[in-house]
């Protein structure tokens, strides 16, 4: 009886979040139009991306709220950078950025000697400031468009709305970095040290497993995949402005709660992920045809954050109950 | 001295307490009567500082009666503890660093004290009383241990204590801040205050204590006043075990050197060094705190030590962090296996491969089928009771995780296994197994260096001895020739021939 | 020079404020003139009282080992419903509820923390988005205007004067920076003078002997969240009436600063140490810097930059010099 709670309660917020759907789709019946499912798979690209990356951090034993600011830095930088460099350069320019922001971040935390989730917490909480005045400062506050470039940036604008074949293409990209992260974190070496360093730093260190290079490897994918993610977010809506990272931060966290990661680091995989993030998405699409206002949805999602770590506790304080 | 007139203060009869696969206390008996000072001795794991949890309420006995003052008492916390009258002065000091002497004096009674004024007030005059001058502003992160002690007498005082019991108390204490604690002791007698005095300085049981209890397996040996013991029939009752076939034969293919420590140098050791032979099992020796665990974790890189030499082979080898010890060919069981040794959530084949990561490794790729195959292997050679090698780690028995720990160090087959208190918590059978396993390790041309509280787990596993006290090497002993008094004496900082 | 470095880590909040000081009496001219004149002392002293009421309470929770980082979502709800409640009751009864929000938060945020043992610094900072996103839906994501004169007096009227910055006239104190003083005095004794008090330092000190003394550890910690919510929600009212709107935009960043300045006035988040004069000097220091900055006439972003750069120093220093404490790897 014991075990079937146990398992309920790992799959409580997905009950709770199909249930929804279930609602919506009697209440709604738009909700099985294939729009509204194409909106929802449209939906994927920039959060899945930085959700991925975040995963990372989490299951290494940290947390990276600085991501809202590598994505404003990116998106501007990157933009503005196309004409210069070309499209390929800029995307490349773009994406050392968010690896270098999030290097940054592991810089810090590893020379202050941080080893908590909390002080990584505040660090990362600080740089997203820094990130953030960066765009701010560097777009002036503008907002760059498009069409505001001397021609039409073709690669840009197939990763916001191309397809290949049947599916489009912001999502072959998701389901490539997908592939790629999965197989690096378990089927690499790097990638089992970083589950290893959350799992029991301490035992990991008395054993030879490289701790720093996981912390400074965490924290770079988690840029990079800001950056992939602000890449896709601006091709998507043909504008880069220094606030379109907003929330992200707190969705990514979410979606790798939601999805069954813990906080407390070492188990967890992004496929897990991939299920919070279609949870939150699907939670955001069913809030929104019931006609529930887009602050409430914020406070819908802060309210099941609050509800998945308190349930995340109460989990790691029961299993551990040798 | 006449101790059979006082009246009995703590009386207590066949206490038993038991810890998974570890039986603590075996039946323990012992009166402490009004005004005298007690000692209790007996070596690591005697069951000493487990009775005196007992008796202060952080642990719960199994079975037994307690009388404290009339009182019988059966479960109750530290807290009630201190209000009954009986204090406890742990090695560790229970004091709040970051606040003052005064408040801590009176921690969580401010409103009693009718506020600043009052507790300082009242501190002064405990302090006064004991002759301590200390200003009870100060931070008590600001004071020595002596002092600390002090500040701790007070608060006993503070509750009217009738029995106070000091465990260690004069580890880290001056020979002058020693006197100055005897004479507070012989005060405190002279109010009627019983004190139980836990030492290993057979000097000071000699000096002031009146009655001497000697513990050992969890078992009292002995009471007696002390006027009616030796000093060799103390050590000989805290020793003397007769030794059954618990323990295989020693291997005796001790070759050359095979690894120079010299210079050890950190905030607890002074200028350790030794050397360590092919095929030998090396005993580190030492009471708790004496540094053992800070000598193979300086070796090992765990902690940031620098100045020491460090060679093998012949090679002088750096060792700054633990995989540079891995490559050097060391490997280390940690002393606290839940905290520093397992990945809990994490599964049984995961925790044997995590140090050999690089075993099963090609282009930076996992081979799944090595590494369940590093699995099967040792749990096959180490007899691991579990269903698979996918369960997680955290379902197995205590001695069965032990034994992975030990097969991911096999696995890399380091020549010089550094094993701190492999058997704690284990069973019987599986301790056996552990030490074949050791005697393998030293036959096939390796070396092991093994700290251990038990004293006969080291003193029949080891070919050579290392007696370690207060941060320095005070004797070196062939185990199996030397009475283990001798070693014992030196343990405690002896040293000599009695 | 050991000393100096001591002095650098354990009083970072004096020595920042008089390297700024210094700055703005090297800087010279009118930018002194103005800085260092009365009307802008009495600006400075204004906008940091905010700070500091928040401070107040998160000093309480620091001290005893935790955070609070939802002091931003209670401070922008109550501030909105502190207006929006006056269109349905007298502005007497809709102030208490607007604070008794704070205090009911302030309660929940007790249970997952204190009950439940969650991590403090996460479970807060969820509560406080969840909040967040409340107060947005609140006031539609528009500032809600007040209309009541005796509302924006509660913050900006003027005792002992009249308010008027003439040559020569005193203009008294803002009633603001009054409520300031009085909390910060009412603070200052509880943490001192009362069992409660000195309890949170023991509890922050070493949980365990704490609770082997009998104190009451988990009811203590509660009630550090129950008023550390209670202010943040009598600030979001303050604010309100100060600026004669509410507004959801002011809850993010607002979390991390007083947070922050309250370890920068030397409460480390480690707990069992700092205090009351500590806080507010740290407060203090970010909104003299905010002062300074405006007086250089430092564009805004370069200053959330400067800010930003400012607050992760001050955590890394914090955590360099926990991290020397400890001495293990």
């Amino acid at each position: 009886m014991n075990k079937v709670g146990f398992i309920l309660k790992d799959y409580l917020v997905l009950l709770m979040i199909l249930g929804l759907a279930l609602v919506t789709a009697i209440i709604q019946p738009k909700f099985m139009s294939p729009a509204n499912l194409n909106n929802i798979m449209r939906q994927f690209g920039p959060l899945i991306l930085v959700a991925l990356g975040m995963t990372f951090v989490i299951v290494g034993g940290f947390i990276d709220l600085s991501v809202a600011g590598t994505i404003n830095l990116v998106a501007v930088v990157t933009i503005t950078l196309i004409d210069p460099l070309g499209q390929v350069g800029a995307l490349v320019a773009g994406l050392v950025i968010g690896s270098i922001c999030g290097a940054i971040n592991a810089g810090l935390i590893l020379t202050s000697g941080a080893t908590t989730q909390a002080e990584a917490l505040f660090i990362t909480f600080g740089m997203s400031t820094v990130y953030s005045s960066l765009a701010l400062i560097y777009s002036g506050g503008s907002t760059f468009h498009f069409w505001d470039l001397k021609e039409m940036p073709n690669m840009f604008e197939a990763i916001g709305a191309g397809s290949v074949g049947p599916l489009s293409v912001s999502f072959v990209i998701f389901l490539g970095a997908l592939a790629l992260l999965w197989i690096f974190h378990t089927k690499m070496a790097a990638g089992r040290a970083i589950s290893l360093t959350g799992g029991n730093k301490t035992a990991a260190r008395l054993s030879g497993v490289p701790i720093e290079r996981s912390i400074v490897l965490i924290y770079t994918i988690a840029g990079f995949m800001a950056a992939l993610g602000a890449i896709v977010l601006f091709s998507r809506v043909t504008t880069a402005s220094p606030v379109i990272g907003a929330g992200f931060e707190t969705n990514a966290i979410l979606a790798v709660v939601v999805g069954g990661t813990t906080l407390k680091g070492g188990k967890g995989s992004v496929l897990r992920t991939v299920m919070g993030v279609l949870l939150v998405i699907l939670l955001n699409n069913c809030l929104n045809l019931l006609g529930v206002s887009s602050y409430m949805q914020w406070a819908a999602r802060g309210a099941i954050l609050v509800f998945a770590i308190w349930l995340d506790n109460r989990k790691e304080v029961q299993g551990n109950q040798l | 001295m006449d101790t059979a007139g006082s009246e009995i203060i703590l009386s207590i009869r066949e206490v038993t307490k038991s810890f998974p696969g570890v039986r603590a206390l075996n039946g323990v008996s012992i009166d402490v009567r009004r005004g005298m000072v007690h000692g209790v001795v007996g070596e690591n794991g005697a069951g000493k500082s487990t009775l005196m949890k007992i008796l202060s309420g952080v642990y719960k006995k199994d079975t037994g009666t307690i009388v404290f003052d009339g009182k019988t008492i059966d479960h109750t916390t530290p807290y009630e503890s201190m209000h009954r009258g009986l204090a406890i002065i742990y090695q560790e000091l229970n004091l709040v660093n970051s606040m003052s002497v005064g408040e801590n004096i009176f921690l969580g009674r401010f409103k009693e004290m009718k506020g600043m004024r009052g507790t300082h007030a009242k501190a002064r005059e405990l302090l006064d009383s004991i002759g301590c001058k200390v200003s009870t502003t100060k931070l008590v992160s600001e004071l020595s241990v002596s002092t600390k002690q002090m500040v701790e007498i007070s608060k006993a005082l503070s509750f009217q204590s009738k029995l106070i019991i000091m465990d260690e108390p004069s580890t880290s204490l001056t020979g002058e801040e020693m006197s100055l604690l005897v004479k507070i002791i012989h005060q405190l007698k002279a109010q009627g205050i019983s004190i139980i005095y836990i030492s290993h300085k057979l000097e000071e049981i000699f000096d002031f204590c009146d009655v001497v209890t000697v513990m050992r397996d969890g078992n009292v040996i002995d009471t007696k006043p002390r006027g009616e013991f030796t000093r060799d029939e103390l050590i000989t009752k805290m020793v003397g075990r007769t030794i059954e076939n618990e323990y295989p034969e020693r291997s005796r293919q001790v070759g050359e050197t095979l690894m120079e420590v010299k210079g050890i140098n950190t905030r607890k050791l002074h200028d350790v060094s030794f050397t360590l032979r092919k095929g030998e099992i090396l005993g580190l020796v030492g009471l708790v705190g004496a540094g053992r665990t800070e000598t193979v974790r300086a070796i090992f890189g765990a902690d940031r030590v620098r100045g020491h030499k460090v060679t093998i082979g012949g090679k002088p080898v750096t060792i700054h962090n633990p995989k540079q010890a891995k490559d050097a060919g060391l490997g280390l069981i940690p002393e606290d296996r839940k905290l520093q040794g397992l990945v809990l959530p994490f599964s049984v084949e995961q925790n044997i491969s995590m140090a050999s990561i690089d075993r099963f490794t090609r282009f930076g790729f996992l081979i799944k089928s090595l590494e369940k195959g590093i699995g099967a292997r040792h749990v096959k050679s180490l007899g691991i009771k579990t269903p698979n090698t996918k369960v997680a780690i955290k379902n197995l028995s205590g001695g069965n995780q032990q034994k992975c720990i030990v097969g991911r160090w096999m696995e890399i087959g380091p020549s010089i296994f550094i094993m701190d208190e492999p058997t704690k918590g284990i069973d019987v059978g599986a301790k056996y197994e552990i030490y074949l396993l050791m005697k393998e390790i030293a036959e096939k041309g390796g070396a092991v260096i093994l700290i251990s509280s038990e004293l006969p787990e080291v003193l029949n596993m080891s070919n050579r001895v290392l007696t370690i006290y207060d941060g320095r090497i005070t004797g070196e002993f062939d185990p199996e020739h030397i009475p283990a008094d001798v070693i014992m004496r030196a343990a405690l900082g002896l040293g000599g021939a009695s | 020079m050991n000393n100096l470095y001591r002095l650098f880590t354990q009083q970072k909040a004096i020595v920042a404020i008089a390297v700024i000081l210094l700055v703005m009496v090297a800087a010279g001219g009118d930018v002194s003139r103005i800085f260092f004149s009365s009307y802008n002392l009495l600006d400075m002293l204004d906008s940091s009282t905010i700070l500091v009421i928040l401070g107040l309470g998160v000093t309480l929770t620091v001290i005893a080992g935790g955070c609070d980082l939802s002091i931003g979502g209670i401070l922008v709800v109550s501030g909105i419903l502190s207006i929006q409640l006056q269109n349905f009751m007298p502005m007497p009864l809709a102030l208490v509820l607007a604070v008794l929000f704070g205090t009911l938060v302030g309660f929940f945020n007790g249970f997952l923390v204190v009950q439940q043992k969650t991590e403090p610094f996460i479970i807060t900072l969820g509560v406080g988005l969840l909040l967040t996103g409340v107060a947005q839906q609140l006031s539609d994501a528009h500032p809600v205007p007040a209309n009541n004169p005796d509302f924006m007096n509660i913050s900006n009227g003027y005792q002992f004067g009249d308010g008027q910055f003439t040559e020569g006239h005193f203009p008294g104190i803002p009633n603001l920076v009054i409520i300031m003083l009085i909390c910060f005095v009412f603070f200052a004794w509880l943490i001192r003078y009362t069992s409660f008090g000195r309890n949170l330092y023991a509890i922050g000190g070493d949980y365990d002997v704490a609770r082997y003394s009998g104190i009451n550890v988990v009811a203590n910690k509660w009630m550090t969240l129950v008023i550390s919510g209670t202010m943040a929600a009598l600030g979001g009212v303050l604010l309100s009436s100060k600026l004669n709107t509410g507004s959801a935009i002011y809850g993010d960043f607002t979390a991390l600063v007083v947070n922050c300045g309250v370890v920068v006035g030397g409460t480390s988040f480690a707990g069992g140490v700092g205090g009351i004069w500590q806080s507010v000097l740290g407060l203090l220091l970010f909104g003299l810097l905010d002062n300074a900055m405006n007086v250089l006439n430092i564009p805004s972003w370069y200053q959330m930059m400067l800010k930003g750069t400012v607050i992760v120093a001050i955590l890394w220093m914090d955590s360099y010099t926990q991290k020397r404490k400890r001495e293990l790897v």
